[in-house]
Formats: structure tokens, C-alpha cells, sequence
């Protein structure tokens, strides 16, 4: 993970969770053409992707913070 | 010397009343004390009227005053206030009523003291040194505490070993000091100024056992009170039993009822604070994880949608338009390539139909000149010219060559 903590993304987990969802209204309601309904699905994986690495990145504090209740 | 009285000789009151005056009189003067229960002055009245009663039982006296004697500066009196009167009891021979006629009130023993001191209070409280806005918040666990003791005293140790044993990181810088006597209120101003002036000293305590209320008086010093009000640094007082009150108590950020409370005051418990530090970080950890497991479903749940989860779905419909059409563009080609084929087939037809091919096949012949014209009469042609004969199976090149016999009535069909 060090390489992406270095390159840590700007969108924060709530925006990305936000736009995601967004993404998902959109291709549902459907009436897009192809390349924007294409353009719009890579996007919302993109912002998937974004949505784990920061859950992942959560988790990862949580575990480096030592079992529960115990000081590291 | 006035005759004895009798039914037949009874004295006038005017007798009676002096007479009683006269002894009353020949009492002299007493110090009394006792406690006011009723003080009364009306208006512009020269004499003050209050009733002094024994505390201790159910008895009590007339007591009547100058009014100067009453509003002597300095005396605070109050109804309930413990006094001592020096008076001279008095027959008041106009209305025949009895009292003690004060020439002195003071306040019981103390009782001056304290009203000094409830002066300064007074007029400090005034200036609102005593303001709750004023008291500053402690700070927690504070790194070095400033402390104001006697050399040696109960109230230094209460607050060491009780400090250190709550929180055994706590640094005590401190300054020992004159604790009762003329110099205490100083020796204190100056330990304060000192620790005031120490940046390392979070909070400062001043503590002194208990005592009587002349040992105490300097802790409720003036000077002293307003140099508390002026320390940057918090500072917390435990001056005396609990039931004790000095100025410094009014003045101080936190009042302690005791040394040890103090040291209770200055520092956290530290196996409270680590159960309690403890319990939050669990709280804060469940809570953590909670909302991140929250959002994994969450995140689960959109990415599993559909449009999101398998996306070729979009292209289902697209595909199957693009079949469809495909479809129909190539059926409709093949329609037209076989009517076309239809077409030419019956075109052929005609065209065999047509043909002379069949005549010939059945054995006729066209006979045509070199030009290509037919030759439909044996008049159209001369003797020796060429002509070509087209059978089924070729072209034959013939010449004409009359004979006499020829009419052209063999050519008749």
C-alpha cells in the first residue's frame, strides 16, 4: 500500500460514494446512448474502485491500531 | 425616709417608680453577652431598641442604646449577631419599663474579625473578583503544580502522596511558606509570584491545615486575594476544614475542602482515566468498524446492481438490434437477388422462346447474304453469289447456281 499512500486520490470516500450512486440512478434510468452509457459504467467502476480502496484503507487502520481494547 | 405603706397610707406611683429607680440605679454598670433578637430603629430616632437574649436558655432582656452606640463603624449589627453590651440597667420612670442602657456593643470576640474580613469581602465582591465568570477551568493532568505549603505541614504531604498515588507523573514545584503570623499573607504573595511566573507550573495550589480563625486571617489578606485574582495561572486553595471560609477560598479558580481534596482536584485518577480512555476507545473502535462495514454493504449492494455488476447487459438490447436489422438487411438482399434470378430465368425463357434456334433445330435453315440480310426470295439474289446457309449444327457457305428448273415452288412451306 505504500505506493498508494503516496498517491493518495483527492476525492474523498464521500464523494466518491456520492457520484457512484449517481451513476447507478443514471444507468438504471437509462435513455444514453452507448458511448455515454459506456463512458458513465467506467466511470462508476472507477469510483467503485475508489469507494473499496478507501474502506481497505479503513480496515487497514483499524487492524494497525492493535487488537480491540488492547493499547499496541 | 418615706413612711411605710398601708391600706389607709399607700404611696403615689411617683414614689413607687423612684423608689425602684433608685435601686435600680444603684446597680451599676455589667458587661453582658448575648445574641439580638429583635433590633429595632425608627427612623430619626436617637435611641435604638433591641432585645438581647441568652442563647442558651429561653430568656431574654430589653436592651436601648444611642443610636451612635448601635452604628459604631465597624459593628456589623445584625439581628442573631452574638454581641457584648456594656450597659447599666435602667428604669425608664415615665412608662415604669425596664432596660439595659448600652454604652459600648461589640461584636462577640471574633466577631470583629470576621465582620472585617466580611468588609473586605464585601467590597472585593463588589468589584466582582468573585465572579464565577472569573474562575478559570483546570487544566487536566497538568506536567508540574505549583504548591504553597508550610515546611513540613499535614497539608503538604496530604497533597503529595495523594496527588502521586492518583497520577504518579505529576512534578511538584514547590514553595514553602509562613502559614500563620504577620508575614504568611506575604510569604504566600511571594511563593505565588514566584510560581505565577514559572512557565513550566500548570496550576498552583495554596493549602494550609486547619486552624482558628486568627491563624487563618492572612489567607483572607487583601493583598493576597487581589494577587490570586491576578495570577495567569489557575489556582486552587484548601485552606482549613471544610466549614472554614477565607477570602482566598472566594477568590480561588476551585475551592477545596481539604489539602487531600485538592490534590483529588488537580489530578485524575490514572486507573479511572485508563478504564475510562479504555471504554472510549472500544466505543470508538465498535463504532468505527460498524460504519465501515455499513458502507462495505453498501458498496457490495451498488456494485452488485445490474448495470453495474454486468455491464455486457447493455449491450443485450444493442446487439440485439444490430441482429435484427442485420437480419432483415440480409433477408431483404436475398429476396432481391432472387426475384432478380426469377426475372432473368423468365427472360430467358422468352428469349429461348424466341429464338430461331428451335426452327432451325427441326431442320429449317436461314439463308443470308454476305451483309447479313435475309434472303426471303430466290429474286433477291444473283446466280454465283455467296451466301451463307445457317443450319441447327452451323454456318454453311454455299453459291447460288441456277438450274432451269427452279421456280422457287419447292421453297413454300
Amino acid at each position: 500500500m505504500s505506493s498508494a499512500e503516496s498517491t493518495e486520490p483527492t476525492t474523498t470516500y464521500e464523494q466518491a460514494r456520492e457520484e457512484l450512486a449517481d451513476v447507478v440512478r443514471r444507468l438504471e434510468a437509462g435513455g444514453l446512448t452507448l458511448e455515454e452509457s459506456l463512458a458513465l459504467w467506467e466511470r462508476g467502476e472507477e469510483l467503485a474502485r475508489l469507494c473499496q480502496h478507501w474502506l481497505d484503507r479503513a480496515r487497514e487502520r483499524l487492524a494497525a491500531a492493535g487488537p480491540e481494547g488492547q493499547p499496541e | 425616709m418615706t413612711a411605710p405603706s398601708s391600706p389607709e397610707a399607700p404611696w403615689p406611683v411617683r414614689t413607687v417608680a423612684r423608689k425602684i429607680a433608685d435601686w435600680i440605679g444603684r446597680l451599676g454598670e455589667v458587661w453582658v453577652e448575648g445574641q439580638v433578637a429583635q433590633l429595632s430603629r425608627r427612623g430619626g430616632a436617637a435611641t435604638v431598641f433591641l432585645t438581647l437574649r441568652d442563647p442558651a436558655a429561653d430568656m431574654s432582656v430589653p436592651v436601648t442604646c444611642h443610636r451612635d452606640v448601635a452604628d459604631r463603624p465597624g459593628l456589623e449589627l445584625t439581628e442573631g449577631a452574638r454581641v457584648i453590651v456594656r450597659a447599666r440597667p435602667d428604669y425608664y420612670i415615665a412608662r415604669g419599663s425596664f432596660s439595659l442602657r448600652a454604652t459600648e456593643i461589640r461584636a462577640v470576640g471574633l466577631g470583629e474579625l470576621l465582620a472585617r474580613i466580611e468588609r473586605i469581602r464585601r467590597l472585593l465582591a463588589a468589584e466582582g473578583l468573585f465572579d464565577a465568570a472569573r474562575k478559570r477551568p483546570l487544566p487536566f493532568a497538568p506536567a508540574v503544580v505549583g504548591l504553597i505549603t508550610g515546611r513540613d505541614s499535614a497539608a503538604e504531604r496530604d497533597v503529595l502522596v495523594t496527588a502521586r498515588r492518583r497520577w504518579p507523573a505529576v512534578r511538584f514545584a514547590m514553595h514553602n511558606c509562613a502559614v500563620q503570623g504577620p508575614t504568611a499573607a506575604a510569604s504566600v504573595m511571594e511563593g505565588l509570584r514566584r510560581l505565577d511566573g514559572d512557565p513550566e507550573v500548570e496550576v498552583i495550589v495554596i493549602a494550609r491545615g486547619g486552624g482558628s480563625v486568627e491563624d487563618l486571617l492572612p489567607f483572607s489578606d487583601e493583598g493576597l486575594v487581589r494577587a490570586i485574582a491576578a495570577s495567569r495561572t489557575p489556582v486552587v486553595t484548601a485552606v482549613g476544614h471544610e466549614t472554614d471560609t477565607t477570602l482566598v477560598d472566594h477568590v480561588a479558580d476551585v475551592r477545596a475542602a481539604t489539602p487531600t481534596d485538592a490534590a483529588h482536584r488537580i489530578v485524575p485518577e490514572i486507573g479511572e482515566q485508563r478504564r475510562l480512555v479504555d471504554g472510549l476507545r472500544a466505543r470508538a473502535r465498535h463504532l468505527v468498524a460498524v460504519r465501515v462495514e455499513q458502507q462495505e454493504r453498501w458498496l457490495e449492494s451498488v456494485r452488485s446492481r445490474p448495470v453495474l455488476a454486468s455491464p455486457d447487459r447493455m449491450l443485450h438490447g444493442r446487439e440485439d438490434d444490430v441482429l435484427g436489422l442485420r437480419t432483415r438487411a440480409r433477408r431483404t438482399l436475398v429476396h432481391r437477388v432472387e426475384g432478380a434470378e426469377r426475372d432473368l430465368d423468365h427472360a430467358r425463357a422468352r428469349v429461348a422462346a424466341l429464338s430461331p434456334a428451335a426452327t432451325l433445330e427441326r431442320g429449317y435453315a436461314v439463308v443470308q447474304r454476305a451483309d447479313g440480310s435475309l434472303v426471303r426470295d430466290p429474286a433477291e439474289v444473283a446466280d454465283d453469289e455467296r451466301l451463307s446457309v445457317r443450319v441447327a449444327g452451323g454456318r454453311l457457305p454455299v453459291r447460288v447456281e441456277r438450274s432451269g428448273t427452279g421456280t422457287g415452288e419447292d421453297d413454300q412451306p
